[in-house]
């Protein structure tokens, strides 16, 4: 076979599909832009019931970066279906360099360095590091490159919550790492935009600007703090490039090579692809995002620790969000982290509002509410315990339903509703034998 | 240094500590494990006992995932589930109150009762979601499983979170305290010949040389234990031979399931890990590492390597205690470092079998 | 009564349609040879008849029961046994093990030891052995041996003969000879001079349809009739 036949092979039609797409894109692109607007007159006009229904926009920031997180996930597992089962390893590195780097403790690096170099640098750390464990891992496959990935992801993990080289305070490595901390390193301000253009840069960070473009946010946002939204503007506007730049990717004829591994890594080295090195590459672009994701997450929050990093369930989550989105849609994950943020958030408020138990306790009559169900456990009592703090119980069970009944996800869903894929390419011919013997059968 | 021959860990440390504070790593500190036969020994016994509980973590994993080929993730909550009704179950009857003889009777009492127990969970969960999938790429196996323990671990903190609210024992937390649940007899060491032995150690190496015996006989010596082996090999030969293999399926989930249990409740007595609900993903992951070392679909690879990966921890932990490691992880550390190095040299694993765990 | 009735049986791998309409019965006391080139669905007929890739359209009978919607392990239970292509070891499994896991629940096992040992005497000196180590010869009378252990009232019997030598084909076929004594045989046989002096009645398929029957009497190793479907 010729190399020719192979790049007609992966993506049926895809020139149409790629006009579609970018119609999808604007209105998804227009959709985040006015979600702050419409969050905002929404509870202004409507209260506690908007408020019980909708997304906080501080949460909206987690499903960006998270999101993004996911989508690289997507890129290395569902794309060439090499299940990247430490993936956090890739956002933890991109966390903690951007505060080892501010603050001074890398080799090489001057302290201070502007937010963004270091989260590009975090990201070519990570991609070498990608590199690194690649050479031993891409020797293997199934089940024991899933393995690797996540012994390197764990072994960081203890590390960071150890080594006492990352708190030169003497602060507990476990609760974390913040830029800025050591004297004689300024304040963190960390500023994202477009490079050279001072009126193009904003700082994020729940104390940064609340000015975006000249404009001032303050007065048109009532219900949220502008700081908020002009770091979800910024960051978004960082994910959606990111985005870009991963789908443009997997469009190419490197991407195209990318999905012929997942579909049949033998016959794409048959026609005569150095599989080893398209893998390698993927996974490297794969970590260069994830980092991105992790630094982000750094540059709003000012802080980092190890259960947020390189925690199993970071990579967990993320899992979750792209087959609740959709394996194999690269933007389907972001979608799939909304739709889990949401259910969370709606059944089980964390800390600071949001969700159908302040609805209830409100709009319930007191005497129900005061009832006793046993000894000191009051309705009140029940409500709060079952539906405060208790996101990952609903979670999981949407994700249980999910594999079940919709195991392809929502995008994946949508468009094989719309014909654009078929349900035998979706699921990546490595991904799913899996842990399994060749499916290969005599007649 | 030469009044080491009889002491307990403890005195070790502190005329380590004199000795040579600040090095990291010391020459001389290593050279005593060596030239002390009983400090060497009682190394040697916590080794067993770590291995011990690393084999009985594993081995309902070896099972289902070396054999039915279900990467089944919901093990460690399984594992949880078993501490906590184990753990109950103690604080209800109140075995720190008992005798030595009574209570190690309640606590086979409890290891028989947690494993059919959470045996007939594991039935439920196996005819009800895991067989849906046997058709389906194995992912999917990972995904449902993984839905189950978070879900399964989230809904034991909201049930804690009931108990505490409804006893009014709010400031309990998540865990139940080790001291409420392990009888006095066990919990300090006692010497044999100098050899310093922890008061639990004796006890779990029993129950993991039960747990080898078992499975082993199960395996080998039963009918179901054949048809196993026979469906991991060929499950339409076996099929065609008349194997109900769904059925043998469903009993090795069972049993799988039985044993992560009955691992919770060794581990409710353990120091390093106790009752609480972040246990399911601390056994989760070790779990895994076992039988990814020793080598899918291989039992015996399953115990060479609890047993490797136990004397290593109890080496580390040694190192820790005389401080010649200043590291508090460092047997998870280790844990990982042993799987990363071992698939470097040898990716199926000690005695991994072909085919098994590989895309073909 | 006839034995196995297979009525316009449809069969797809995927997308392709592999058996195409195959009617074909097998009475009480019969050797029957099922015959045609590599790839015209033989052995799918064997998968089908026991449900291990069951049929789409079509009726498949034994002793009047309805099988397709079956288990394949029920299909077994009710009687039919299956000596496949390659054998198919329990290669780990030791000899004796894996006649074992032939014998049903309910018989007796050292009646089935007995009688698998006694057929083939070399398999009681490796008893112990694993199946895996047995040579090829060796490997197809222990194929044949956890067919004759199930109780089993048919057997399909998948390419005896191959790979293995000359001497060895006749001891498989001497010991298929005797197997037939006391059970009814569906053989799919390459070496045409093997499997029409093993049967008593042939079918040839084509293109996932049976194209030709008859007894075997009528027809010789050179026949046209034959020939023509079974040449490449």
């Amino acid at each position: 076979m010729s190399p020719e036949s192979a790049r007609s092979l992966p993506v049926p039609s895809w020139a149409g599909q790629y006009l579609r797409d970018h119609a999808l894109h604007a209105l998804v692109v227009a959709f985040f832009i006015l979600y702050p607007f419409a969050y905002d007159l929404f509870v202004g006009q409507f209260g506690l019931i908007a408020e019980t229904v909708l997304l906080r926009p501080r949460t909206m920031l987690t499903v960006l970066w998270l999101g993004l997180f996911a989508m690289s996930f997507d890129f290395i597992s569902g794309y060439t279906g090499y299940l990247s089962f430490g993936h956090a390893t890739f956002f933890g590195i991109g966390a903690y360099f951007v505060v080892l780097g501010y603050n001074g403790q890398l080799p090489l690096l001057p302290g201070e360095l502007p937010f963004m170099t270091l989260l590009v640098l975090g990201g070519v750390v990570a991609a070498v590091a990608a590199v690194l464990v690649g050479l031993i891992a891409f020797r293997l496959s199934g089940v024991y490159f899933a393995m690797i990935t996540l012994g390197v992801s764990e072994i960081l993990f203890v590390a960071a919550e150890n080594f006492d080289f990352l708190t030169p305070g003497g602060s507990d490595p476990s609760d974390g790492v913040t830029p800025g901390t050591p004297s004689g390193i300024e304040t963190f301000t960390p500023e994202l935009g477009v490079p050279l253009v001072d009126a193009l840069q904003v700082e994020i960070g729940a104390f940064g600007d609340t000015s975006l473009l000249g404009i001032d946010l303050g007065p048109i946002f009532n219900e949220t703090s502008a700081a908020i939204v002009v770091s979800y503007f910024a960051i978004g506007a960082f994910v959606l490039v990111s985005y870009l730049a991963m789908q443009r990717i997997i469009h190419s004829p490197f991407g195209r090579v990318m999905i012929a591994i997942s579909e049949n890594e033998e016959r794409a080295q048959a026609i005569g692809y150095n599989t080893f090195w398209y893998k390698m590459g993927a996974f490297a672009i794969s970590a260069f995002f994830g980092a991105v994701a992790g630094g982000l997450l750094v540059g709003y929050q000012g802080f980092i620790d190890p259960q947020n990093s390189f925690f199993f369930l970071v990579t967990g989550f993320a899992l979750v969000a792209a087959i609740i989105g959709g394996l194999k849609t690269l933007v389907g994950p972001l979608f799939g982290y909304f739709f889990l943020e949401w259910v969370e958030e709606f059944l089980a408020r964390e800390g600071s509002g949001g969700g159908l138990q302040p609805f209830l306790e409100q709009n319930l009559p007191d005497s129900l509410l005061d009832a006793t169900i046993s000894g000191g456990l009051t309705v009140s009592k029940a409500l709060d315990s079952f539906m405060t703090g208790h996101g990952e119980f609903y979670a999981g069970i949407i994700f249980v339903l999910f594999v079940l009944f919709v195991p392809v996800g929502l995008l994946g869903t949508l468009r094989l509703r719309f014909g654009t894929q078929s349900l035998s390419k979706h699921v990546s011919h490595r991904l799913g034998a899996l842990g399994s013997e060749t499916e290969a059968d005599d007649q | 240094m030469t009044a080491l021959t009889t002491a307990a860990l403890g005195s070790v440390e502190a005329s380590l500590a004199a000795g040579v504070s600040g090095v990291p790593l010391a020459v001389g500190d290593i050279s005593n494990l060596f030239t002390s036969p009983t400090e060497l020994a009682s190394v040697f016994i916590e080794g067993l006992a770590k291995a011990s509980l690393y084999l009985m973590i594993a081995s309902g994993l070896t099972l289902t995932f070396g054999l039915m080929d279900v990467i089944n993730f919901a093990h460690g909550a399984f594992t949880m589930y078993g501490a906590y009704i184990a753990g109950t179950a103690v604080l209800t009857v109140g075995v720190g109150s008992m005798g030595a003889v009574s209570s190690v009777g309640v606590f086979v009492l409890l290891i028989i009762g947690v494993f059919v127990l959470l045996a007939l969970l594991g039935v439920v969960f196996e005819v009800a979601l895991i067989r849906r999938l046997y058709e389906y790429p194995p992912i999917y196996m990972i995904l449902l499983t993984f839905g189950i323990s978070i879900t399964m671990e989230e809904l034991m903190r909201i049930i804690v979170d009931y108990w505490n609210v409804n006893s009014g024992r709010e400031a309990v937390g998540w865990s139940i305290p080790r001291e409420e649940t392990v009888p006095e007899v066990l919990q300090g060491t006692f010497d044999v010949a100098g050899i310093s032995i922890g008061g639990l150690h004796p006890f779990q190496i029993l129950l993991g040389v039960l747990t080898v015996a078992g499975i082993w006989y199960f395996l080998n010596e039963t009918r179901y234990g054949l048809f196993v082996r026979a469906g991991v090999e060929d499950d339409e030969m076996a099929r065609a031979l008349g194997i109900n293999i769904k059925r043998t399926f469903t009993v090795v989930f069972a049993i799988g399931s039985g044993l992560a249990g009955a691992a919770g409740v060794m581990l409710m007595w353990s120091p390093l890990w106790r009752v609480n609900v972040p246990l399911a993903l601390g056994v989760l992951l070790p779990a895994f590492v076992i039988v990814i070392v020793g080598g899918l679909g291989s039992f015996k690879g399953t115990v060479v390597a609890s047993v490797l990966v136990g004397m290593l921890d109890a080496l580390a932990t040694w190192a820790f205690q005389v401080k010649v490691v200043t590291f508090t992880d460092v047997d998870q550390l280790l844990i990982f470092a042993i799987l990363v190095v071992m698939l470097i040299l040898q990716p199926r694993g000690l005695f991994g079998v072909e085919g098994q765990g590989d895309h073909g | 009564m006839t034995l196995l009735e297979l009525d316009g049986v449809h069969t797809y791998y995927g997308e392709s349609h592999i058996l195409q309409g195959v009617d074909l019965t097998v009475e009480k006391g019969e050797v029957v040879a099922l015959l045609g080139r590599n790839g015209v669905g033989k052995t799918t007929t064997f998968r089908s008849i026991l449900q291990l890739t069951p049929p789409q359209e079509g009726s498949i009978r034994f002793r009047e029961e309805e099988l397709t919607g079956k288990d394949t392990y029920e299909v077994a239970d009710a009687g039919i046994g299956w000596i496949p292509e390659d054998r198919r070891m329990f290669s780990r499994l030791s000899v004796e093990e894996n006649i074992r896991a032939a014998v049903p629940n309910n018989a007796s096992m050292s009646d089935a030891l007995e009688l698998a040992y006694e057929t083939f005497p070399v398999l009681a000196e490796r008893a112990d052995q694993r199946a895996g180590d047995l040579s090829g010869g060796q490997q197809q009378m222990l194929a044949i041996a956890r067919g004759l252990v199930g109780g089993n009232d048919i057997l399909l019997v998948d390419e005896p003969s191959e790979g293995l030598a000359p001497k060895i084909v006749t001891d498989v076929g001497e010991a298929l000879l005797s197997a037939a004594e006391s059970v009814p045989i569906l053989l799919v046989e390459q070496k045409l001079g093997l499997a029409l002096d093993l049967a008593d009645r042939f079918y040839v398929m084509d293109h996932g349809t049976i194209v030709d029957s008859g007894e075997t009497s009528e027809v010789g190793v050179d026949d046209e009739r034959l020939r023509r479907y079974l040449s490449a």
